[in-house]
């Protein structure tokens, strides 16, 4: 391979990459937030994404409801079921056993509740797009094509991700978050409500991964089986340690960049199996992530 | 001794099945008797070890496509292909194993589903072994000239392995090894200072629970005759999963009881994929919040009239 097509691949691989990543990214954060605050990694995250796509699909194409409306409606529908989710089933788990593990297991019991109601409105039977919101002429960033919706789902991304990052370190509710993710009885003791913290963290998660369905959807085609994406969102989360907020940021672009390289250098079948080798390497050689702390040993 | 002369009572039973049923019942009876043996095995590593592994269904793969080969291309008698099935199965369950050493909890979990879907990668486009996506043809399996063609012709087979292999789980548990599995599941740290070695108990856990996953494909092997990746997935994992957890974490009636009335379940609605799903999903969440100790746990505190939980 001469270096003119090297540097070409390299750019495109790059580009391609931080786009898809940008969208890993989001899933990761949403994944990390719950992991962060409750020591629960949510296994329907990639349901509760593909969930929010065809709510988004239902209102665009099926009721024609305008952009203005179907987004705000698609967002508040997610943190409400999300919440009322945690409030009213994970609790109960919780009170029931305090092994982590049942509310994994619930989280399990979730994706398919939803995956399987999908299936039975008849959306999912046929792939659909999604009408694309901004449009798909291409654009060259060095030498590099990209389309613009490309850089409008990179740039909605990085904006989702700031103000997620600010809402964590500035804001009242964000240091609650973080405190109860630190030690949820020093925290309700500093006057914290636990319960209304933990709703507030799965809507929260449920709206990014919302968001994450309306940037992705007009690009891929979507089918029920879509929240298999969330596979790629678990493995940049380990990346990036799984409880640290950039790392799974940065977790998700090192996801997107490998899997676009590997597809342009290696060969495109070897696309789906490089995130798998990108996890197990860094649990082997790191197991506790780029950005994870030490490993605190559980006490007798 | 009630329980044993029940337990035989109820093998006796079972083993007159094929005489008055239809061949649909005995393929049913020979795919939940596999799944009682995934079961087996997922209990050994999470509900008696404590480890928790999301590979169950690459071991099964791993025994399916093994035992496979060694009957279709080898042309080997049955009980020698499903002895090296399982044996394959539990030398990668060793090298899983070893990341046991170095992680746990969630990073464990994560890491043996990478390598599940890693393999079902390998699965999918192995083709020169497995026919990759179109899918894997089994040759009828053989023992010195008797081949075993229908599910009726399976199922004497199936259920003496089931029952071998049940019994092999009670020895286990019994025996000084199951002793050390539980006490590694109560506290590593307190494992250790009672002299368990803690870690070839990991890479025992591990290694058993892998043999008993490619045991089972090697007994689904002897009745069906077709295999495509696509059914040794992450859901087949939670399949086995979820009849490990609504049986009753920890125990082997539960186990056992676990595979035979979810897998009753999932066969009934083959039909309707969808509802599948969603009675999936309700029994796991329903399961979690009233019942966390497993249906069987949960029966025995309501004839008790004692409140669940209490025990």
């Amino acid at each position: 391979m001469d270096l003119d097509l090297f540097l070409l691949f390299l750019q495109q691989g790059i580009a391609s990459g931080l786009v898809s990543g940008s969208v890993y990214a989001l899933l990761a954060l949403s994944i990390v937030m719950i992991f962060k605050t409750s020591e629960v990694p949510n296994f329907a995250a990639g349901e509760m994404f593909m969930a929010a796509g065809y709510v988004a699909l239902y209102l665009l194409v099926f009721r024609d409801t305008p952009v203005y409306l179907a987004i705000p409606i698609t967002l508040v529908a997610s943190f409400v079921a999300a919440a009322l989710f945690r409030r009213g089933v994970l609790t109960q788990v919780a009170r029931a056993s305090g092994s982590p593990v049942n509310l994994v297991i619930a989280t399990l019991g979730l994706s398919y509740i939803l995956k399987g109601l999908v299936r039975r409105t008849g959306f999912g039977d046929t792939p659909r797009t999604f009408p694309a919101l901004v449009s798909n002429e291409s654009v060259m960033i060095g030498q590099a094509s990209v389309t613009r919706l490309d850089i409008a789902i990179f740039l909605t991304a990085i904006a989702v991700m700031a103000a997620v990052f600010a809402l964590f370190a500035y804001t009242k509710i964000g240091r609650s978050m973080r405190a109860v993710g630190m030690n949820p009885k020093a925290a309700q003791l500093m006057g914290v409500d636990i319960q209304r913290t933990h709703m507030l963290v799965w809507g929260l998660s449920a709206v990014v991964s919302a968001i994450a369905a309306l940037l992705i959807s007009p690009k891929i085609l979507m089918t029920a089986e879509m929240g298999g994406i969330v596979t790629l969102a678990f493995a940049a989360a380990i990346v990036g340690g799984f409880s640290s907020l950039p790392g799974a940021v940065v977790g998700g672009f090192v996801i997107g960049v490998v899997e676009n390289l590997v597809g342009l250098f290696i060969s495109s079948r070897a696309i789906v199996v490089a995130p798998f080798v990108v996890i197990m390497l860094v649990l082997i050689l790191r197991p506790q992530g780029l950005f994870g702390g030490k490993f605190a040993i559980k006490k007798v | 001794m009630v329980r044993i002369l029940a337990a035989v009572a109820a093998v006796g039973l079972l083993a007159l099945l094929p005489s008055f049923t239809s061949g649909y019942v005995v393929y049913l009876a020979n795919l939940l008797l596999t799944f009682t043996v995934l079961c087996l095995g997922l209990h050994i590593v999470i509900g008696e070890a404590g480890q928790f592994s999301l590979a169950h269904a690459a071991f099964y793969g791993i025994g399916i496509y093994v035992a496979g080969y060694c009957t279709t291309s080898l042309g080997l008698p049955f009980p020698l292909s499903m002895l090296i099935a399982g044996i394959a199965a539990a030398l990668i369950g060793v090298v899983i194993g070893m990341l046991a050493l170095r992680m746990r909890d969630i990073y464990l979990a994560l890491a043996t589903f990478a390598f599940g879907e890693a393999m079902q990668w390998v699965f999918l486009n192995w083709k020169d072994v497995t026919g990759g996506p179109n899918g894997f043809r089994i040759a009828p399996a053989q023992l010195f000239g008797w081949q075993i063609v229908t599910d009726k012709d399976a199922f004497h087979t199936v259920l003496v392995s089931a029952v071998l292999m049940l019994g092999l789980t009670i020895v286990i548990s019994r025996a000084r090894i199951g002793r050390s599995f539980r006490a590694l599941r109560e506290s590593e740290i307190a494992a250790q200072a009672m002299g368990i070695p803690v870690q070839r108990a990991k890479l025992s856990a591990f290694a058993l629970s892998a043999f008993f996953a490619g045991v089972a494909g090697g007994m689904f092997t002897l009745f069906s005759t077709y295999i495509h990746p696509d059914s040794l997935g992450f859901s087949t994992t939670i399949l086995v999963l979820t009849m490990v957890v609504v049986g009753g974490l920890g125990s082997i009636g539960g186990a056992v009881g676990g595979a035979i009335v979810f897998g009753l379940i999932s066969e009934l609605l083959r039909q309707a994929p969808s509802w599948q799903e969603i009675a999936y999903g309700l029994v796991l969440v329903i399961f979690m919040m009233y019942a966390p100790r497993g249906l069987f746990a949960f029966l025995g505190d309501l004839f008790r009239r004692k409140p669940a939980g209490s025990a």
